[in-house]
């Protein structure tokens, strides 16, 4: 991402910058989040649909969903991760309780998709104040143990003491997601050329709510809470030295952090109809750490493509395509796509194009 | 008025007294320089004062308030600065958002909640640090990456740092340890122009003695943790104690 001063204000953008005030577009931000939407809109077309392409990339619809799903919590990951220089090893704790927290709530208060996700962050929010608050009392490998802790402490009480409301092994069968807003049902296929490009409701649904997490993202970054962050990854204890709260701000990273797992858990609910227990073990906070290094740490967009590689190789490359003899070791595909990445390119694939576009423009601009 | 002071303050690491009763006072638009052998206590006093460290006894007190039960960033927020002996700088940021995190902490306070406003919103804040950049000669390379810069510049910027905190009192710990003579030179230049300026308070750790007689209203000398001589640089320049203990002796 590039983050030029802002160009002079045209004339004719003056009322609607004195109508938002401090929350007026600033510099790059439209254009980001316009480029941004184009890509989304596209995405699934030529993932699942559009000819030659599709066909050699063998995608899908739900695919291209989940993607999307995952994106949104490797995005949140990387504000911790990446900009706070957090190493958080707990975070299924958000995605798995948002996702338990989605479905419970469609199951006994309602089924409208905005609801759920909104429940499901809820949850995740309070639950990272409170383990934010108990984890980030040390620093390093101990916050790190601590938040793995903390994770399979909430996986252990949902496999059993809490299986009355989680299902335990079976994993939360009850989720009854209805029609958005009543009128969109999620799994049918959209009229014409919305259906061609974007698919079914169920992706437009999480297309939205992806371009509003990228856009709340930029807007951190770019705001004081930015600069803070990064200035904590840099030396902790300077930043302490010229007065700044920096427990309440790694604190604020960690609860940010948890809030976007939580939108992603509550969508991962509604697009599964479905909450595996697995969804609190701790292979899923790995997961979220391997594509987040893989894809790109502190940047916007990496955590999001890494997403993409992670799940693309473990559906398509682990169902035999493109050669169907490596299909049963996709594990040790993915694990051969990472540590060539980080050995070439130990910014990950997203720091890999930067450096490309920076050699080419000769610019040094981020 | 009186803007700093400690009152039998003792530090005790193990068995060893570190700083062992000491009491300082620091008056406003002083200047004032703390120097002793290897040893002497000098870092450890610092850090005492930026609540670095716990002190074992005693008080400190700011403004005529206590602060040793305040955190280091409620401290700086009182108004006590400090510069680090080495480059303590943020090096992958530019050297601009460097002096920017120090004035957003000045200019907002040690936490808010803004994390939905944009920083180009906050004039306040650029206009604070291009000022000290400015002050601290680093205007025309706010848009490098600090970890680029010459290690004299890098230490220039650690002190624009501490400045863009916009202190009421500022501890530099050794500011011109590691520099070449012509980046020394530069820095006193800079320490001078600070004290002209800015009319700034400040407490000086040196070993430099030439910078220490040159820019000091008063000197406290420090052995094995106790003050052992007080005085404007010409009453310590002919202290015999001073001559014995810290100077080996040797004629000034």
């Amino acid at each position: 991402m590039s983050d030029e001063p802002a160009p002079a204000t045209e004339a004719g953008d003056d009322t609607l910058t004195d109508a938002v005030g401090v929350f007026a577009p600033r510099g790059d931000e439209l254009r980001t989040i316009a480029a941004t939407a184009v890509v989304l809109a596209l995405f699934p077309f030529v993932f699942a649909r559009m000819p030659v392409v599709s066909e050699v990339l063998q995608g899908y619809q739900s695919l291209a969903t989940l993607i999307l799903i995952w994106g949104i919590f490797a995005l949140g990951f990387d504000l911790l991760l990446g900009y706070t220089g957090l190493l958080s090893f707990g975070h299924a704790a958000f995605w798995g309780s948002a996702a338990y927290g989605a479905g419970v709530f469609s199951q006994h208060v309602t089924g409208s998709p905005v609801l759920m996700v909104a429940a499901g962050t809820t949850v995740a929010v309070l639950l990272a104040w409170v383990l934010g608050f108990l984890s980030l009392r040390r620093g390093g490998i101990y916050f790190a143990i601590l938040t793995l802790a903390f994770a399979q402490m909430l996986y252990y009480m949902s496999s059993s003491p809490l299986a009355f409301i989680t299902g335990g092994e079976n994993g939360f069968t009850g989720v009854e997601t209805t029609d958005l807003f009543g009128v969109i049902p999620l799994e049918a296929e959209l009229p014409s050329l919305l259906g061609e490009l974007l698919g079914n409701g169920m992706y437009t649904f999480v297309a939205v709510l992806t371009l509003l997490s990228i856009a709340l993202a930029y807007r951190i970054l770019h705001s004081p809470y930015g600069i803070v962050f990064r200035a904590i990854r840099e030396n902790e204890q300077r930043a302490e030295f010229v007065g700044l709260n920096v427990w309440r701000y790694k604190l604020m990273s960690f609860i940010l952090s948890g809030l976007f797992a939580g939108i992603a858990g509550s969508l991962f609910t509604i697009h599964g109809s479905y909450v595996p227990l697995s969804s609190l073990y701790w292979t899923e906070s790995g997961e979220v750490v391997i594509m987040t290094v893989l894809g790109g740490t502190g940047s916007l967009f990496g955590p999001i493509v890494g997403a993409g590689i992670y799940l693309y190789v473990e559906n398509i490359v682990s169902g035999g395509h493109p050669i169907d003899a490596i299909a049963p070791f996709w594990h040790l595909i993915l694990g051969l796509v990472f540590v060539v990445t980080i050995w070439t390119f130990p910014r990950g694939i997203w720091g890999f194009f930067r450096d490309v576009r920076d050699y080419v423009t000769g610019g040094e601009d981020r | 008025m009186t803007l700093l002071e400690t009152d039998g303050l003792v530090k005790e690491f193990g068995g060893l007294v570190a700083t062992d009763d000491v009491n300082l006072t620091v008056e406003e638009d002083e200047r004032v320089s703390i120097i002793g052998p290897n040893g002497a206590g000098k870092s450890t006093l610092i850090n005492l004062i930026t609540r670095r460290l716990d002190p074992t006894a005693g008080d400190i007190r700011f403004k005529g308030e206590s602060i040793v039960d305040r955190d280091p960033h409620e401290v700086v927020q009182m108004g006590i600065s400090k510069s680090f002996q080495t480059a303590s700088i943020f090096s992958e940021l530019t050297v601009r958002e460097n002096a920017e995190i120090a004035s957003l902490a000045a200019e907002h306070g040690s936490f808010g909640f803004k994390f939905l406003e944009h920083r180009d919103s906050l004039t306040d804040v650029h206009a604070v640090a291009r000022e000290t950049l400015d002050a601290v000669g680093l205007l025309d390379q706010a848009d490098r990456t600090a970890a680029d810069l010459p290690y004299g510049d890098k230490r220039r910027l650690e002190i624009g740092i501490a400045l863009a905190a916009e202190p009421d009192l500022l501890l530099m710990d050794e500011p011109t340890a590691g520099m070449s003579p012509e980046e020394t030179e530069a820095t006193v230049d800079l320490i001078e122009e600070v004290k002209r300026e800015l009319g700034l308070t400040f407490v000086l750790i040196e070993h430099d003695m030439e910078i220490v007689f040159r820019i000091s209203d008063r000197i406290v000398v420090l052995n094995r943790g106790r003050v052992i001589a007080e005085g404007a640089p010409d009453e310590i320049r002919g202290d015999p104690d001073v001559q014995e203990a810290y100077l080996g002796g040797v004629d000034l």
